[in-house]
């Protein structure tokens, strides 16, 4: 499959990462373009289902971001997010699903360099991982 | 009705033959314990086993079923059609189910086929299976299919009976469908001639040791509304957990949900198993669940199968003895103990 | 064991003619061999209900959540470390809790019994003296009761209630160096694909009947996720996929709550070994945070709090 490209769920916080985005492109850095962003309030709003819910449906790779620790726009959002993604990507690895597809980050808004630096990152990786194999829902294999 | 005679031995050259042109299904080791399952190879039939955890029922109602597929692509002159799944209704043979299971089949057929409605995959498959039981010359402790309206040796939901003599089985046709298995049987041996009284001598042991536990016949003669608001479903109800163990590993819970699943433009339309102790079981579209309290789940399973339907169909009742949701209740509920309070109404312990 | 049942019944009788509760949550015995069935007994003179032996691993704290009345309950070691989730979880008062800490011997996993008498069904079972001994129609064994604890009671290292209000027995010695976590580190040790494979095969016997969710005593939201239906974040039959996807999420809802009380794999009617998912979650909390579940009112639960330097090895 040399003309694969996969297709990466991105939830960026408001505050910080999505800016971060925003600056990236306004200052016209090249990035891959393989992400598709979903703008949440804050990285603690991103609840595990979402991201299971984007592998179900077929994302190859899926990556958070959000504020640096210290700087959240609602104080701690997303230090309850660190620890709340560091056990999920425990559990999800330790379940079977291969390193490279989930992704974190800490990226504020005037860190634009960093933004595109992480995306070719993240791209990367999940282009190492190969295309997704587990978790995606098709057509129930049932009797 | 005729009846031939397998010894032990000759059994697996038997089920040999009948895999000729039939699948076979029969009660097969999976781990910890017994499934119905096609038998790949003969080998796999285990007839020692006592009873499979899971009843034979998904055999007719599978536990998830596609029914329709349906695509949703724009301009397809198909788009929005429901399309039957095509299904394997090839003959079948069960071997080795248990009277008790059997007979859940015959109760089951209440509500799949009426007057007015059948359901066509469950005739089919009622129609292309002939069910060759095993009796139970050792019922467990948790078995009461003797106070329910059943037996250890009925025939009553069964084509065929096989009866362990120890050194072999009698197998004796019960149906035409039975007849005809047997007729294709030629390799068997001459029947023992004391076989027919072995048989009563097993069964009369085996209907002894099950004896009467409860007596429901007071249920059938009280009236709903009173048995509905008796005071003894508060503590039936106290322990129950609301998982749906019971509903399935129950031979007469027939209770299904039908969800349509879309994976881009295209569908399907799937049934799968329901039970009555989920709140969702009854929850309306509109936000409001008449059953929304755990105690209305809880009686109602029990008030379903000791009392609505013997109500409504005044045939028996819609429990066979199993004693699977006896054996396998988390918090160890057991329905003849409620079927004790039922009858009796009175709500202090047996 | 017979003193912890004495013990139960003269305190819930004292308790209950005093007034001081209105309830009292304990076991009654079974109706059929290694079993007994939680039970309410709310007045003094049915008290001689109330039962204890090795065969009470379903977790009363699960007919906790929401209760208006004053109860007093039993509790063994787990019990009392997920009524400390609860209370920290607000779904009950200290106020309205009279605790009779039972400190536990471990309990008696039923389903590997059976398994090994290979059909022989027993009719009475009596302890003594480390021994289960186990009476049938036609024969009798004795076994090794530590032999047949239940897995996570064979590894608990809080068998003494962690809070109570009196004691219906002698505090037990906790078992020292127990190694609770050979069998995560044995999927630890595996490549992705082999992991994966492993708990699919774990699952695959799933009915999706939620009895490991609803023996959960931390399963008490008023809508579970697998019962949402806007958007509907997983389908209900048994496609692999979908499964998956519930155990998964079930397993990741109870981290840094379960208590390893093992009311999961105890109620699952095929036998699925559930706690291999959350035993990894316990595993993690405790070398990332420090945190055991259940041990301590005072502290937060490890989701619901952070610490400024918490490690991140995962981020960018």
């Amino acid at each position: 499959m040399t003309d694969w490209e996969p297709k990466i769920v991105a939830f960026l916080c408001n505050w910080c990462s999505y800016g971060g985005a925003d600056l990236a492109g306004v200052s016209r850095l090249q990035y891959p373009a393989n992400i598709r962003i979903i703008r949440v309030p804050c990285s603690g709003r991103v609840n595990p289902k979402f991201i299971l819910a984007a592998f179900r449906q077929g994302a190859d790779g899926v990556w958070v971001s959000g504020c640096h620790p210290g700087d959240c726009h609602y104080i701690e959002g997303n230090l309850y997010a660190r620890r709340k993604f560091t056990l999920l990507n425990n559990l999800l690895e330790h379940t079977g699903i291969e390193p490279g597809r989930l992704h974190f980050s800490w990226i504020s808004s005037a860190e634009a360099t960093k933004f595109a630096e992480t995306a070719r990152k993240v791209v990367d990786a999940v282009k190492a991982a190969g295309p997704a194999q587990h978790f995606i829902k098709k057509q129930a294999e049932v009797a | 009705m005729s009846e031939i005679y397998i010894t032990k031995g000759k059994l697996p050259e038997i089920v040999e033959l009948l895999t000729g042109g039939n699948r076979v299904f029969g009660p097969v080791r999976k781990g910890q314990y017994h499934e119905f399952s096609l038998l790949e190879q003969v080998a796999d039939l285990d007839l020692n086993c006592r009873n499979t955890r899971l009843s034979p029922k998904a055999l007719f109602h599978p536990h998830s079923e596609l029914m329709f597929q349906f695509t949703l692509e724009q301009g397809n002159p198909q788009s929005g059609i429901l399309k039957e799944v095509p299904k394997d209704f090839s003959p079948r043979i069960v071997l080795g189910i248990r009277p008790c299971d059997a007979y859940a089949l015959k109760l089951d057929d209440k509500n799949f086929v009426s007057d007015k409605f059948e359901d066509p995959w469950w005739v089919k498959r009622r129609e292309n299976t002939t069910l060759v039981g095993l009796a139970c010359n050792d019922p467990c402790a948790t078995c009461f299919c003797t106070s329910v309206g059943t037996g250890p040796f009925d025939t009553t939901g069964l084509d065929a009976l096989l009866v362990d003599l120890g050194d072999g089985y009698l197998l004796q046709a019960v149906t035409a469908k039975g007849q005809d298995l047997l007729e294709n049987l030629r390799s068997a041996e001459p029947v023992p001639q004391d076989a027919a009284e072995r048989v009563a001598a097993l069964k009369k042991a085996a209907e002894e040791r099950l004896g009467v536990q409860f007596n429901l016949e007071p249920v059938k003669q009280k009236s709903m509304i009173e048995l509905f608001d008796a005071p003894f479903w508060d503590e039936v109800q106290f322990s129950c957990i609301n998982c749906g163990t019971c509903t399935f590993l129950c031979p007469t819970c027939w209770c299904f949900d039908i969800q349509d699943e879309v994976h881009k433009e295209q569908g399907e339309r799937i049934r799968i198993w329901d039970s009555c102790m989920f709140p969702l079981f009854t929850l309306h579209g509109a936000g409001h669940n008449p059953r929304s309290q755990k105690l209305q789940r809880v009686r109602q399973r029990f008030m379903h199968k000791l009392k609505y339907y013997p109500d409504k169909y005044t045939d028996g009742i819609a429990c066979v003895g199993c004693g699977r949701c006896v054996q396998h209740c988390p918090v160890n509920i057991d329905i003849r103990h409620v079927a004790r309070l039922m009858s009796e109404s009175c709500s202090c312990p047996a | 064991m017979r003193s912890y049942t004495e013990k139960i019944r003269e305190a819930a009788k004292r308790l209950l003619s005093e007034n001081r509760v209105d309830a009292v949550i304990g076991f009654r015995r079974g109706t059929v061999a290694l079993m007994n069935e939680p039970c309410l007994v709310k007045n003094a003179d049915q008290v001689d209900r109330l039962y204890w032996d090795s065969n009470c691993g379903v977790n009363l704290a699960n007919y906790l959540p929401k209760r208006p009345d004053r109860v007093a309950i039993v509790a063994k070691g787990c019990d009392s470390r997920n009524i400390v989730v609860h209370l920290l979880e607000n779904q009950i008062k200290r106020e309205q809790l009279y605790i009779l800490g039972a400190p536990c011997h471990g309990m008696i996993d039923r389903r590997r019994i059976l398994a090994d008498l290979h059909g022989k069904e027993p009719l009475e079972v009596e302890e003594t003296d480390g021994r289960v001994r186990l009476i049938g129609r036609d024969f009798e064994e004795s076994l090794d009761r530590e032999a047949y604890l239940q897995e996570n009671c064979a590894i608990c290292v809080h068998r003494n209630p962690v809070i109570y209000d009196e004691l219906v027995g002698e505090l037990v010695e906790e078992q020292q160096n127990v190694d609770r976590y050979e069998d995560v580190r044995r999927v630890e040790a595996m490549i992705p694909e082999e992991r994966w494979l492993h708990f699919e095969q774990l699952i695959a016997p799933c009915i999706r009947c939620y009895a490991c969710r609803n023996a959960c005593p931390l399963c008490y939201c008023p809508t579970c996720f697998v019962d949402e239906s806007r958007p509907q974040w997983v389908g209900k039959s048994i496609d692999r996929t979908d499964t998956r996807t519930f155990h998964f999420l079930r397993a990741y809802h109870v981290a840094g709550r379960c208590t390893d009380c093992g009311a999961c794999e105890r109620a699952c009617p095929v036998g699925i070994k559930v706690r291999q998912f959350t035993k990894k979650m316990e595993k993690d909390i405790k070398e990332l945070y420090g945190y055991e579940v259940g041990l301590n009112t005072d502290e937060r639960p490890p989701l619901d709090t952070y610490r400024p330097g918490d490690p991140e090895p995962s981020f960018k």
